[in-house]
């Protein structure tokens, strides 16, 4: 019976429907503001003092682009396995998932990607500059002297380094221990380095004399010699045996040598180099205590560092200093003097003056150094502003006609003396260098000027060879400029690290390695500020259709002649990687 | 296979069992567990579907419009205010001839804010072209869902399934849940007479003139009035499967009846319970269920309601300015019907309100023994109340 009533005619559907195409109406001409493609600049690069497009890197690393990630990294860094490790990641500090959740793993990541090339044996294939003539020396091979050559080399100088020392590498090999830096990874960089073409000379004492002497002409010196004379206390018994240099102590344990040391012992300073002595000495056995004339938050020491340390079971003690040291039997004898604040300095760190009549003993095995340390000879500091003086964000610049010219980089110039400083003023050198001998004097700013990463003070070499980031706007993406509907809260990685006990039994390295599959997690977390990650929701949300993505070539572009300027692409686009401008009245397409 | 089950979740199994390929909605109580259920369903795989979160019911039912102009099955459910946010929506849905099927629990407009049952949110929307359907119980919110499926696609229309706020929703009765197969024997999958196709692009819904609108509203018309028959079909084919019909409308001891009380919703059941009692007493009362308010089943009304001298319409809604709404439809219906019965409106239970077989009953006294209405609707069961200065 059913069936015969499904014969009965189908039910009316009159509706409107129309197959003629609408694009006789090009309703681009109502418009008044204008969506545009534009790539703007993530505040971790320019936090980071070497520029490094983070941003990029993460969204590659998130896609499993490994290879690709980690030549962005030498794209500015020659150094990714050693500041994924020693680098206090001020990137991180300005994170802005960090006001959404916690802030992006860079450093980790940063290691992750350098670690993954050592063990797949990658080679980078990064773009170099055609060979020029000019001939330069890099004084120290340290993180600055290093950069310096690198960069020099891939704009197509001969960089010849000269190091003093038996091996190079400077701080990093001897002022850092492989519980923070296994020699391994430096190896690893330095290898990099020489495959570029860097010759480097060890056991060579060099000064500016001794290079001009040997007739081979160098146009330019790069002096990246560092502080590597410790500082002294300047008071009595400083010269007793049982009292030693940190820096000398360090690089004693990186020769291999390992002294036990039992009881007390004490470590005057509060720089990383106090810290790293103070855990070495731990590990050797001893009780560790930090002697620092200010408070703790007065420590030049990264906080990251001082932490590490009192998780370790060094004890600091703060606002006191050694005033005597005197033979005790087979110990040392410490007097100690109270200090007190007496207010604060510009950058808000304590003004101490002792305190009158407070003054204890102290009784202690050994007695290390770490107040600081500065340069080996005069001719190393950097001359006073004047004629021919160019000082620049990173690095000063002596230009005296007839003279090679000379560059200061590093710790010479640093305010901060961290290795990530050191690239950035290896970096700015070789551009200065560059600048230099193509255009004069003149140029050096100028051609500097345009290649900082946002405001600066940091370089970017990708822009300095007009790389695709030089097309980026400089406007620095802020937290409320992003889309964040569209991200998911997701827990920051946890640094995986050896526990407390089996780091104190040996130099082994603190910081575990983590599995691809957990990188690309933490990769993803990155909002990619301010670039394009082919996320297409300008197509998806736009109702005119009028976003044109070409997959094959992963570009997209905006057809104005429908694009009725609502900007939903703009307001959709979850990292800002668009702008919306008001049309100039005469100029509609 | 038996289960006791929520109404919601009834309503939640039909759409799973009609194989909806599409739902989208926003949560508003006491619809909420609907679609609470169904993204449960969509979420452990055991519906493949997509679930669109919106931020609001006009986003909802937008989002479903274009879906369902794509061919495919869509779902959604609602409430008073979510329904009224709807409306323009809702003659978009039917004017566009889109078979979308929607829930909607009937609850009290505010204010004052009320969540409790009362007809008057889907009845206000009587005229955006929707078939409307009102439910007694549990089973039969389920079988209507998956009958309203058959029935959209044949006609072309959106169809409503409507039940009653808690009395309904919230409560929990044995509902015999069909396998799979047979409802996919009553229900194949929906094969359109046009979609939005990529390939062959269109536009839907142009500016349409004088000259054809006329004719695009008759055809509306056309359907709905098919539709009448269509849920004629539908029902005979459902009761081959699964074993139960339901009607556009129920004659319960009409036949021989002086006076026949009109309901619809859960009131039906206690009037049952009601009219059962009276009869027992001898009173000559009959009852009438009205379930398909659109189209609006004129002949089945007349024919059970004719031979009555009185018929008493019982309405869980109020059209402001005017009476209870069934009852403005039954006398619509009747007027002209020479020599039809008087037909005397009784507002009751509005704002979910209980009414009870007491109430019930009076109203049935009332009516046996007024000689006429004493107008367009009496209230029951008013109580005094204190009124602002």
């Amino acid at each position: 019976m059913s069936s015969e009533r499904r014969e009965r005619p189908p039910t009316s559907l009159f509706i409107s429907r129309s197959y003629l195409s609408t694009e006789s109406n090009k309703t681009g001409s109502w418009r008044f503001l204008r969506p545009r493609y534009e790539e703007k600049t993530a505040p971790c690069s320019v936090a980071c003092p070497a520029g490094e497009d983070i941003g990029r890197i993460e969204m590659l690393t998130a896609e499993g682009r490994f290879h690709e990630a980690w030549e962005t990294v030498l794209r500015e860094n020659p150094f990714p396995g050693i500041c994924g490790r020693v680098c206090y990641h001020p990137c991180e500090h300005v994170c802005n998932r960090g006001e959404f959740d916690e802030p992006v793993a860079v450093h980790i990541l940063e290691r992750f990607l350098a670690d993954a090339a050592a063990r797949f044996e990658l080679k980078p294939s990064i773009e170099r500059r055609t060979p020029r003539t000019e001939k330069i020396a890099v004084v120290g091979s340290g993180p600055s002297g290093l950069a310096a050559a690198y960069f020099l080399a891939r704009l197509g100088y001969q960089a010849e380094v000269f190091e003093t020392m038996p091996e190079p590498g400077g701080v990093l090999r001897w002022g850092i221990p492989p519980y923070r830096l296994p020699l391994s990874v430096l190896n690893q960089e330095l290898t990099l380095i020489r495959e570029l073409g860097v010759r480097i000379h060890c056991d060579r004492e060099v000064s500016p004399e001794s290079l001009g002497a040997t007739g081979s002409g160098y146009d330019a010196l790069v002096l990246g010699c560092g502080h590597s004379r410790s500082l002294d206390l300047k008071i009595p018994g400083e010269n007793l045996k049982g009292v030693e240099d940190g820096l000398r102590f360090l690089g004693r344990i990186r020769r291999g040598e390992t002294p036990a040391l039992q009881g007390t012992v004490a470590v005057i300073g509060g720089g990383n180099t106090a810290m790293d002595v103070a855990r070495s000495a731990a590990r050797l056995g001893a009780r560790s205590v930090v002697i620092y004339r200010r408070r703790r938050q007065d420590m030049p020491a990264f906080a990251e560092e001082v932490e590490m340390a009192l998780a370790e079971g060094v004890e600091i003690h703060e606002l006191e200093t050694p005033v005597a040291i005197r033979r005790r039997g087979g110990r040392l004898g410490v007097t100690i003097q109270a200090m007190r604040v007496a207010g604060e300095d510009s950058r808000g760190r304590a003004r101490v003056e002792p305190a009158s009549g407070k003054t204890r003993e102290m009784e202690v095995e050994r007695l290390f150094l770490a107040v600081g340390a500065t340069t080996v000879a005069e001719w190393q500091d950097p001359p006073p502003q004047g004629r021919g003086v160019l000082s620049l964000c990173n690095s000063l610049l002596v230009h005296e006609p007839g003279h090679p010219v000379l560059v200061f980089g590093g710790d010479l110039v640093a305010e901060t003396k961290s290795v990530v400083h050191a690239v950035a003023s290896g970096k700015e050198a070789a551009m200065a260098l560059d600048r230099l001998f193509r255009d004069g004097l003149e140029a050096v700013r100028p051609g500097l000027q345009a290649c900082l990463v946002g405001g600066g003070p940091s370089l970017s070499m990708e822009m300095y060879l007009n790389g695709p980031r030089s097309s980026r706007n400089h406007r620095i993406v802020q937290y409320d400029d992003l889309n964040t509907d569209h991200f998911r809260f997701a827990p920051r990685i946890v640094e995986p690290r050896l526990l407390r006990q089996e780091r104190l039994r040996s130099f082994a390295e603190i910081v575990l390695r983590i599995g691809a599959n957990v990188a690309i997690r933490e990769a993803e977390r990155c909002f990619n500020c301010g670039l394009c990650n082919d996320c297409d929701n300008c197509q998806l949300f736009c109702p005119d259709l009028a976003v044109i993505c070409d997959r094959k070539a992963g570009s997209r572009s905006i057809n104005y002649d429908y694009c009725k300027g609502c900007g939903l692409c703009v307001v959709e686009c979850p990292r800002n990687a668009m702008v919306l401008e008001e049309e100039a009245p005469c100029a509609r397409s | 296979m038996r289960k006791v089950i929520e109404g919601s979740h009834a309503v939640a199994e039909g759409a799973r069992l009609a194989r909806a390929q599409v739902i989208s909605a926003y949560p508003i109580t006491p619809q909420t567990h609907i679609v609470e259920r169904l993204s449960e369903f969509c979420a452990d795989g055991t519906l493949d579907a997509r679930f669109l979160r919106v931020e609001s019911e006009h986003s909802a039912l937008a989002a479903l419009i274009g879906a369902a102009s794509t061919g495919v099955r869509t779902f959604t459910a609602t409430s008073s205010q979510g329904l009224a946010l709807m409306h323009e929506l809702l003659h978009w849905a039917s004017g566009a001839r889109l078979p979308v099927v929607m829930a909607n629990v009937n609850r009290a407009l505010a204010p004052g804010w009320n969540i409790w049952a009362d007809q008057t949110d889907s009845l206000a929307q009587r005229d955006t072209g929707w078939i409307q359907l009102y439910c007694e119980d549990s089973q039969e919110v389920l079988d209507t869902t998956l009958q309203a499926y058959r029935l959209a696609e044949w006609v072309y229309l959106p169809v409503m399934v409507i039940l009653d706020a808690f009395f309904l929703s919230h409560t929990y009765e044995p509902v015999d849940i069909p396998d799979q197969e047979s409802v996919d024997r009553f229900l194949p999958p929906f094969q359109p007479r046009f979609h939005l196709d990529p390939e062959s692009p269109c536009t839907f819904g142009q500016m349409s003139p004088p000259g054809v609108y006329m004719e695009m509203r008759r055809s509306i018309q056309d359907a709905m009035e098919d539709a009448l028959l269509a849920f004629a079909d539908v029902e005979e084919e459902f009761s081959r499967v699964h074993g139960r019909r339901y009607g556009p409308v129920e004659a319960v001891h009409c036949d021989d009846a002086r006076v026949i009380l009109v309901t619809s919703g859960t009131v039906t059941s206690t009037s049952r319970q009601v009219i059962a009692e009276l009869r027992a007493r001898g009173e000559k009362v009959g009852l009438l269920k009205v379930k398909l308010f659109r189209p609006f089943p004129v002949e089945s009304i007349r024919t059970a309601l004719g031979r009555a001298q009185k018929v008493a319409v019982i309405d869980r809604n109020f059209s402001f300015g005017a009476s209870g709404i069934f009852a403005q439809e039954i006398r619509a219906a009747l007027c002209n019907l020479p020599g039809h019965p008087t037909v005397f409106g009784y507002v009751a239970g509005l704002g979910g309100r209980d009414v009870t077989t007491a109430i019930i009953e009076e109203i049935y006294i009332r009516t046996r023994d007024a000689e006429a209405p004493q107008g367009e609707s009496l209230w029951v069961g008013l109580q005094e109340v204190k009124h602002a200065p």
